[in-house]
């Protein structure tokens, strides 16, 4: 296995754009190995944003890492670009167990059966769940995010949603901070800096969206060259900023921005 | 310039849902090249895709996240979609963006595609 | 209406004041071919907006006669740009006769795209807000002196 390893890390250096990334990632995960593992799957992920197998991949890491919220979106996003992805719907079948919905994980099963009926373990996961195999332990609640440091206290509008205390910013119109903080890639912390410009960005946004007849403008995402960016506004005086590294797709990062955006709403709604 | 531009700016606008394409100057924001349907106002769009580009770009250093690849502005009735190339992450530095408007709808994973396609050959 | 936005001839503060706003220019002034000036944003000093005035009214005589020479339509607009700052001066026709622009705008905030986009808006509503011109009077040097302060004191809120 080891020399696997080797022989696919040298493929892989010689061409960083082929699969090769793939197996090498699976190597490394089964070998137990999982940040290096999930190191070759985000630098996949950066330069095959639109594939599902990428997805699928960093979703059996996660799962690995015990990362499930992070693991059922990668495997729904596999789903979305490939809806017949067997591995994609046998971990979300997986997921759906662990939680206790058996009839979403049969039902994924079965999905996953009709692409490819002479699987074995489907059936044997199947035939398992119809005799009544109960699921395992409820996970237990997830532990409350750590009371931020005073001078990041607004982060609790987040609380619950991954890296609510890094990477998600919300702003009134004024450009003053609601909620949740930023911190650049040295962890210096850069939330005034940035809301404000983005007061700037967002009207901006919005007389673009309007000279140009595109109508309201519903949100703003960008890839940089060190990280991803969305831009959202959940009401129409709030701005809500979402920043992650550059190996979450936009795609997802729409998902998780659609997200920490209804929250933002009801937050704000709460707060009125 | 302009003979290289017509056919990269055609394999942006054969992407279905996409409403015209132009390549911008980022500092000035002029049109360079444009192809558009009916209805698109070219000047309106370079400069506005131009003065968004570079407010976003100071945004985005402040957060870390280094210049902009790429970005896509959603409305309710459509979409602009650019890619900056190298000169245009730096103030001043006379780069040029490729721009393409579109319909709401529209694959953003192609449009981006033939977008950074575009800047690679062209630019 | 910004404290700075000022002008002798009420009907070009709106559309003025909204033309600095759009395209974040610096300096306007809107002016007559022969230099008077009807309205100014930005500027602090008379002798400024003087020099600036006599300025943009030279350059539109000399780009009009040389594309009268050249056979050509008078230039509609001309722009330049430095280091910091650019300039746009253009001409229009309207009730009130042919007015000119000049405007000055920093690259960093602003650029030529967004001040010729503006711009168009901005000549529209000087066209649609101008009054008919009015029978010139035979202006004496005293009245002529007069009225220069006279504008020059309101164009600075005095």
């Amino acid at each position: 296995m080891a020399d696997d390893i080797r022989a696919l890390s040298a493929q892989l250096a010689q061409d960083p754009q082929s699969l090769v990334f793939l197996r090498l990632g699976e190597a490394l995960r089964r070998k137990g190995q999982l940040e290096a593992a999930l190191r070759v799957a985000i630098n996949g992920l950066e330069r095959h944003p639109h594939l599902a197998d990428a997805h699928d991949l960093y979703a059996r890491i996660l799962t690995d890492r015990r990362e499930y919220e992070r693991a059922f979106d990668e495997w729904d996003m596999a789903v979305r670009i490939a809806p017949n992805h067997t591995g994609a719907l046998k971990g979300l079948a997986f997921l759906y167990f662990k939680v206790g919905d058996l009839a979403q994980a049969e039902s994924h099963l079965e999905a996953a059966r009709k692409v490819e009926p002479d699987d074995p373990s489907i059936d044997q996961a199947i035939a398992m769940m119809r005799a009544g195999g109960s699921p395992p332990a409820p996970a237990p609640p997830p532990e409350p995010v750590a009371p931020p440091a005073p001078a990041l206290d607004e982060a609790r509008v987040f609380a619950g949603l991954e890296g609510a205390n890094e990477g998600l910013l919300l702003i009134d119109g004024a450009g003053r901070v609601l909620g949740g903080a930023l911190r650049d890639r040295s962890g210096a912390d850069v939330t005034d800096a940035v809301a404000a410009y983005l007061a700037g960005v967002s009207q901006e946004a919005a007389r673009t969206a309007k000279l140009l007849g595109l109508g309201a403008w519903n949100g703003l995402s960008a890839e940089g060259q060190q990280g991803n960016v969305h831009l959202a506004h959940p009401t129409a005086e709030a701005l809500l900023l979402i920043v992650r590294e550059r190996g979450m797709p936009l795609g997802r990062l729409a998902i998780l921005a659609h997200r920490a955006t209804a929250m933002a709403r009801r937050w704000l709604e709460r707060g009125t | 310039m302009s003979s290289r531009a017509t056919p990269a700016l055609d394999l942006i606008t054969r992407v279905r849902g996409v409403r015209g394409a132009m390549l911008v100057s980022a500092d000035d924001g002029l049109i360079v090249a444009e192809q558009l349907m009916e209805g698109i106002k070219g000047g309106a769009v370079a400069a506005l895709a131009a003065s968004l580009a570079g407010r976003l770009r100071r945004a985005m250093e402040a957060a870390g996240t280094g210049t902009s690849v790429f970005w896509h502005l959603q409305a309710e009735q459509g979409a602009l979609l650019v890619v900056p190339d190298g000169n245009s992450s730096v103030a001043g530095g006379g780069g040029i963006l490729v721009v393409a408007v579109a319909e709401p709808d529209v694959n953003v994973g192609l449009v981006r595609l033939e977008l950074l396609r575009v800047a690679e050959t062209v630019i | 209406m910004s404290p700075q936005t000022r002008a002798v001839e009420n009907w070009t503060l709106q559309p003025l004041t909204e033309f600095v706003r759009e395209a974040s220019v610096r300096l306007v002034l809107v002016l007559t071919p022969s230099g008077q000036v009807l309205a100014q944003s930005g500027f602090s000093r008379a002798v400024d907006v003087m020099s600036a005035a006599a300025l943009a009214a030279a350059i539109v005589a000399s780009t009009g006669e040389l594309a009268r020479q050249l056979q050509q339509p008078p230039f509609a607009a001309l722009s330049h740009q430095g280091p910091k700052h650019g300039f746009f001066l253009a001409t229009f026709v309207s009730d009130r006769g042919t007015l000119a622009v000049l405007a000055v705008y920093d690259l960093d905030v602003s650029s030529l795209g967004l001040v010729q986009l503006f711009y168009e808006q901005l000549a529209a509503d000087l066209k649609a807000a101008s009054p008919r011109t009015t029978v010139p009077k035979q202006v004496l040097a005293a009245d002529f002196e007069r009225e220069l302060t006279d504008s020059l004191n309101t164009l600075f809120g005095r």
